[in-house]
């Protein structure tokens, strides 16, 4: 295997780093992000005793993005691979079967990419979200579920049109053309056969896909139908707009991880895709 | 298969995916868990309830309610926005926002080709020099900032500390021009700079691919300078993707820009459908979203006429398909 370029290990380090906050977060020696903080309001960053400072609320801003970095990343791990799996198995199926099961899969896709990511979100946050007294707050917990359900759904035809378009360039190859005849059950020949091949592709993608998913739920947290009372990034950015004038520090931090961890999935994602063209151009 | 009957069936799926979206988000509006004529009228009466049912057809099952939707939606008339006070009709909302979107949308659009085109065409020039690594690298990491963290720092920056442009609000035209574009740089900077990234780097893969050709050789072997070569002769026939992408991203700006709009008070279509959706106004938010659906569709179809037109080749290969 070819040696990665530098910009690549620091990717992996940085999301190693926000892997380790998300896993192992709560053995550092912080107190809870909710902590208050009554003396130390505003503090600046790298500030004794406040790494990164405080916020208007007295929030210490360390504990807060080690936080916000587990609930950020376990709803972008836990959409994408939810929505990765079912998109690759219905793109996948439809690509294989071909005919009706095809062109019905295909409208769904289309469907669910006309109208807007976000747009698509919200409807499905806000209705899911619904409780039956309305007057009621809905538990944090639900919220959560829902987050990652509606995320999912609206990665669900993204994902689903790749898989079946990598899947397309696969069967009319003449290995697949070769196991049918030899009377390879399909569900083999796809296991065996295709689902190897197109793997890669949506590895590539499914990076691409985690950081989608941080923003999205980044942007619902700024219009308030994020997570209300739990440390997000984006719920980090959304509080720490009333900080904006006086202490703008408070949105610098969540947004260098958030900008971070994105350009890191990117580009992983890409040094994946990458890695992929030049395997395709040797065959 | 003629070229007429083509057309007609892409216009046939186009409608069926359109019907679709306006269905699906009808039955989702069923599954709420909550009767939607309490949720519109909270502190009505019990016959005011049943009128409004009567009235929007929810008593008749979600294919009439869909179809009686549908009806009105074609004749102009998108539903209400419920108050205690009273109703305002949604198609008033909307109109007052879609001028705003739509101009957010182009200013957007042109400030993204108008930096991304003589950026692509340096840097498939320059390919693999230091200036074509520097714009890529820069560029990449620019895609990967959300806009609204553009908009944030651009707030803290030209709107509090420097106090140059105005961080909240809208002034139409009418307002003057410059009033006009204090409220609309720092929205359509924010939108912009991802569509750059992606413009530049569909512009590059495309003109080193026809850098290759040999009309290229022909060019530069007939003594024509490069500077002629690349504008005249590459960049045309390297257009198509970038045109394709640039509209088929308007759609989604218009409705994608809900943050952004939010951010700087421009409210604009993106905003209606947050404000239908915070205020429970589900009659609103499903006419909304069917004219943003509308708008996706309909640039799609502008996409696949235009590249016929641009590309006769594009045209055969469907055509024979």
């Amino acid at each position: 295997m070819r040696k990665f370029t530098k910009p690549t290990w620091l990717a992996i380090g940085w999301l190693g780093l926000m892997m380790f906050f998300s896993l192992f977060g709560w053995l550092l020696p912080l107190k809870s992000w909710s902590f208050v903080y009554e003396d130390d309001l505003e503090v600046g960053l790298f500030s004794s005793g406040h790494l990164l400072g405080t916020d208007s609320n007295g929030y210490d801003l360390l504990s807060s993005v080690v936080a916000g970095t587990r609930m950020s990343i376990f709803i972008a791990i836990a959409a994408v691979s939810l929505g990765g799996f079912i998109g690759s198995v219905l793109g996948i199926l439809a690509a294989y079967l071909r005919g009706k099961v095809d062109t019905v899969m295909v409208t769904v896709f289309n469907v669910g990419l006309s109208v807007p990511n976000l747009v698509l979100a919200l409807a499905l946050v806000s209705v899911l979200a619904t409780n039956l007294d309305i007057n009621q707050a809905v538990p944090t917990w639900r919220r959560i579920i829902v987050l990652v359900m509606s995320l999912t759904i609206v990665l669900i035809p993204i994902l689903g049109r790749i898989a079946r378009g990598a899947t397309l360039s696969w069967t009319s190859r003449e290995f697949v053309t070769a196991a049918r005849s030899m009377g390879m059950k399909d569900s083999k020949i796809i296991l065996r056969h295709i689902v190897p091949n197109v793997l890669p592709a949506l590895i590539a993608v499914a990076f691409l896909a985690v950081g989608v998913v941080i923003i999205a739920e980044a942007s619902l947290s700024i219009l308030g139908v994020g997570i209300p009372d739990g440390a997000s990034w984006g719920g980090m950015i959304a509080r720490g707009r009333n900080d904006l004038e006086y202490a703008p520090h408070v949105l610098y931090v969540p947004i260098v991880f958030l900008a971070l961890t994105v350009i890191s999935t990117n580009h992983l994602g890409d040094v994946v895709r990458s890695k992929l063209d030049s395997r395709e151009a040797k065959v | 298969m003629s070229k007429i009957s083509f057309w007609l069936q892409r216009i046939a799926q186009l409608l069926i995916v359109l019907l679709l979206v306006t269905f699906g988000v009808s039955l989702l509006l069923r599954l709420l868990p909550v009767d939607l004529a309490t949720i519109l009228l909270p502190v009505a009466s019990e016959e005011e309830r049943v009128a409004l049912r009567a009235e929007l057809g929810f008593d008749k099952g979600p294919i009439g309610y869909y179809l009686q939707w549908l009806g009105n939606f074609v004749q102009g008339d998108f539903g209400k926005i419920y108050f205690s006070g009273g109703t305002e009709e949604v198609s008033d909302h909307l109109k007052e926002a879609m001028p705003r979107s739509l101009l957010l949308m182009i200013y957007t659009q042109i400030l993204a080709l108008v930096i991304a085109v003589p950026l692509g065409v340096l840097s498939a020039y320059r390919s693999g020099r230091r200036a074509d690594k520097i714009i890529s690298n820069s560029l990449f990491a620019l895609q990967s900032v959300p806009g609204f963290a553009i908009a944030l720092i651009l707030v803290i920056f030209l709107g509090v500390k420097f106090g140059w442009l105005p961080t909240l609000g809208y002034a139409p035209i009418s307002d003057g021009i410059w009033e006009h574009s204090k409220h609309m740089i720092m929205p359509v900077i924010s939108l912009s700079l991802g569509l750059i990234a992606t413009y530049t780097r569909l512009l590059r893969a495309d003109m080193i691919t026809a850098l290759r050709e040999d009309y290229v050789t022909m060019a530069a072997s007939k003594g024509l300078s490069d500077s002629r070569i690349l504008w005249r002769h590459v960049l045309r026939p390297s257009s198509m993707t970038l045109m394709t992408s640039a509209a088929l991203s308007m759609g989604g700006l218009i409705g994608g820009a809900i943050v952004i709009e939010s951010i700087f008070a421009t409210y604009g279509v993106g905003f209606e459908i947050f404000a239908a959706i915070s205020g429970r106004q589900y009659i609103a938010l499903q006419s909304s979203v069917a004219v943003i659906a509308l708008f996706y569709v309909f640039f799609n179809l502008v996409v696949d006429i235009a590249s016929g037109f641009v590309d006769p080749r594009t045209r055969d290969r469907r055509v024979n398909a």
